[in-house]
């Protein structure tokens, strides 16, 4: 990379490494969640779990563990929650989530 | 009679491990383990704490047998994920509304294993505090059967209350929980005033459960209260930064006193 990137800026790289990232994550959930029947759901950066999927915040608890448990201390899920008001934890979207592990891993 | 299997429970754990346990035990119905992982958890764990939660039988991702909602049935849960802990020495009880009467109810049956305890916007086990909760459960269970309940309690409320009350319905319709709560052993309340371990006891203070306050520090050896101006019941969830210090002024404290306490 040539630019000196700004906090927000999504580099080509890191657009990369979240495409794998949402994969990856699309990929728990339906691991830890096949009952709530996912199968026919798109789930893009822009789907709300709990809007959306119709997630229970303690699903949301089940995916990070599953999730912690893939990336490891690398990423760190109830700091992540920490930084979140309630109201923006039942608005959470997915790319949202993406976007966090995405920059801890890179 | 026949004892029951006891019902696979939904645990999380943060922190790091060798820290001092804490056990935070969550309320009924529309609460689960989440009340404390999306509020005060994080900085507990933060603060070194080796912080434990668990979906109570019946809610989160735990088991929901259709009986056996009796409050020795949740305090005997907790015995049983204590027991399963590979800690040794008392640990730290927290508990918010219903968690803090169970939380209440094993110190009161094993006092020896708890270093201290915290609760929010609790009352102690009394055959009145059955009895209310008992009624309480049961007119909620009879509200939701008009269909008209949600769609008001979403214009009320808000979508996210609509949606807990909507996810607590099996437990309140498909199970004993308000007949059994009725029929729960309650400690007798001369074991109050022999509860030698440090308890703080925290209410909104707009909360209709404050008359409680005083009472617990008549009633315990080693009670201090505290209120949370501008918060009700759901003080916890509604003001976690304000009870997330508590609690962290709180477990430094009571860790002393106990440490102090064992000594002589």
């Amino acid at each position: 990379m040539t630019t000196t990137p700004t906090p927000d800026a999504v580099t080509p790289l890191q657009e990369a490494d979240e495409r794998v990232v949402l994969a990856e994550l699309t990929e728990a959930l339906h691991a830890v969640l096949p009952e709530i029947g996912l199968e026919g759901t798109p789930v893009t950066m822009d789907t709300r779990f709990v809007e959306d999927l119709d997630l229970e915040s303690i699903d949301l608890v089940t995916l990070t563990g599953e999730l912690g448990r893939r990336y490891g201390d690398r990423v760190d899920f109830p700091a992540f929650f920490a930084s979140l008001e309630l109201t923006e934890i039942i608005e959470l979207s997915v790319g949202r989530m993406v976007h966090y592990i995405a920059g801890r891993l890179g | 009679m026949t004892t029951a299997r006891r019902p696979r429970l939904n645990a999380v754990r943060i922190g790091p491990p060798g820290g001092d346990p804490v056990v935070l035990v969550h309320g009924i119905a529309t609460d689960n383990l989440t009340s404390y992982y999306f509020t005060v958890a994080p900085a507990l764990a933060a603060a070194g704490h080796d912080v434990v939660m668990y979906d109570q039988r019946g809610h989160g991702r735990s088991e929901r047998p259709t009986t056996g909602y009796r409050l020795e049935d949740f305090t005997g849960d907790l015995a049983a994920l204590l027991d399963g802990m590979d800690t040794t020495g008392p640990v730290h009880l927290v508990g918010n509304s219903f968690g803090g009467t169970v939380a209440f109810d094993y110190a009161l049956r094993h006092p020896d294993r708890v270093a201290s305890l915290l609760a929010v916007e609790s009352e102690p086990p009394t055959a009145a505090w059955a009895a209310k909760m008992s009624a309480l459960l049961a007119g909620s269970a009879r509200r939701l059967r008009d269909g008209r309940a949600l769609p008001w309690i979403d214009r009320t409320y808000g979508r996210h209350a609509a949606r807990l009350v909507r996810r607590a319905r099996p437990l309140l319709q498909e199970t004993t929980i308000a007949a059994d709560v009725a029929s729960s052993r309650i400690p007798a309340e001369h074991r109050w005033r022999e509860l030698d371990l440090p308890v703080l006891a925290v209410y909104g203070s707009t909360s209709d459960l404050t008359a409680m306050a005083p009472r617990l520090e008549s009633l315990l050896p080693d009670c201090r209260t505290h209120l949370v101006p501008d918060h009700g019941h759901s003080v916890l969830v509604g003001d976690p930064r304000t009870v997330g210090t508590l609690m962290l002024d709180w477990l430094r404290a009571g860790h002393r006193q106990r440490t102090k306490a064992v000594r002589v």
